[in-house]
């Protein structure tokens, strides 16, 4: 009975101190954890500035990945999807004709045939009196080309004509337009043939 | 109910004949070409608009074409004056061939030249001769495939009964 009482009384002591112990000991403990979560703080708010950079660069270069992909899918859009812009289309047209009856004109592209028109004489007929004849119709790619236009016929003194003329075509966005255009050079009494394109 | 299979069997076999008449090119534009004749000049088909217009493709090496031409040149000349056309399409690969034969035979009637065979595929030419009658408004209306004596008795209707229209 006494030794339980004697331990009450120590368990109390003790209880005792140590709430003493922890009284005293408490504020400095409460002081070193504010700093290193402080510090810690720190660092995970730099940490998060860093990520926040990091993805804040991130962001930026999608969003001007997202713009050049808009600019190239635009581009392509432009490119692709409006045929009528990449559209070239030759003209056949005829001055005089004194010196050349034209029989039939044939048009190369980038070394493949495309067109072979043979004129009737009332064709040619029209040519003379001022008409145009759009001889070819073709899709082409940006960049450049080459035609070769052969141009046969009757020249002077009734005698057969091949003549070739060979442009480069430097096709942009857009539609083009280029004239075969058959002159009459009086000087040296021969027809000349001309490529131009139309502004 | 036999009765009603039997209608459904007659329909199907009408509807069939109906298909064939209108196979390939009958009833369709007729495909649009120009080419170089024996006199040296272009002729373009689409310049005869307006026109009963027949082409006979031939060949040198075509006996029925032979039998035909002679018969064309009659039908072309009695009619060329009311507004009917023959084009002769020759296919040889050397037209010097088909020259001396038209000289041989008399031929009056447009010749050309389809070397390269071009005009042959639009038309479809899977025979020896074809005979193809475009109307008026430009339409076939009537091909032909081979020659067999009295062909020409047909032409000669089909012909009469497109320059009424």
């Amino acid at each position: 009975m006494n030794f339980a009482n004697n331990s009450g009384l120590l368990a109390a002591l003790l209880l005792f101190a140590s709430t003493a112990i922890l009284a005293q000991n408490t504020p400095p403990a409460i002081g070193a954890a504010t700093a290193a979560e402080s510090s810690m703080a720190a660092l995970i708010e730099s940490g998060s500035r860093d990520t926040f950079r990091a993805l804040d660069a991130d962001v930026q270069t999608l969003k001007k990945e997202v713009l050049d992909l808009n600019r190239d899918l635009f581009l392509l859009e432009e490119e692709l999807l409006f045929p009528a812009n990449s559209q070239v289309a030759f003209f056949v047209s005829m001055d005089v004709g004194e010196y050349f009856k034209l029989d039939s004109v044939s048009l190369t592209i980038d070394g493949k045939e495309v067109a072979n028109y043979l004129y009737t004489d009332r064709e040619v007929d029209a040519l003379l009196r001022g008409g145009v004849h759009r001889v070819h119709m073709a899709n082409l790619k940006t960049g450049e080309h080459e035609l070769i236009a052969v141009f046969t016929g009757q020249g002077p003194h009734a005698r057969d004509y091949r003549r070739g003329a060979t442009v480069k075509i430097d096709k942009g966005i857009g539609a083009k337009y280029l004239e075969l255009e058959i002159n009459d050079r009086v000087s040296k009494q021969q027809p000349e043939f001309e490529i131009r394109e139309w502004e | 109910m036999q009765v009603r299979r039997i209608l459904i069997l007659l329909a199907l076999a009408v509807h069939a004949v109906g298909v064939a008449s209108v196979s390939g090119l009958s009833g369709q534009p007729a495909p649009d070409f120009a080419l170089k004749s024996a006199s040296g000049e272009n002729l373009r088909l689409s310049e005869y608009r307006g026109d009963v217009v027949m082409i006979n493709f031939w060949a040198t090496w075509c006996g029925p074409c032979r039998q035909e031409m002679p018969l064309l040149d009659e039908l072309y000349s009695r009619y060329k004056r009311v507004g009917f056309n023959l084009l002769g399409v020759n296919i040889d690969d050397d037209p010097n061939k088909a020259i001396s034969m038209i000289s041989e035979l008399g031929v009056t009637f447009p010749v050309l030249f389809d070397s390269s065979k071009e005009v042959s595929k639009l038309y479809d030419v899977n025979a020896m001769p074809v005979t193809v009658l475009i109307d008026r408004e430009g339409q076939v209306r009537f091909v032909h495939y081979g020659y067999k004596s009295g062909y020409e008795q047909k032409y000669l209707d089909q012909v009469r009964s497109l320059l009424r229209e």
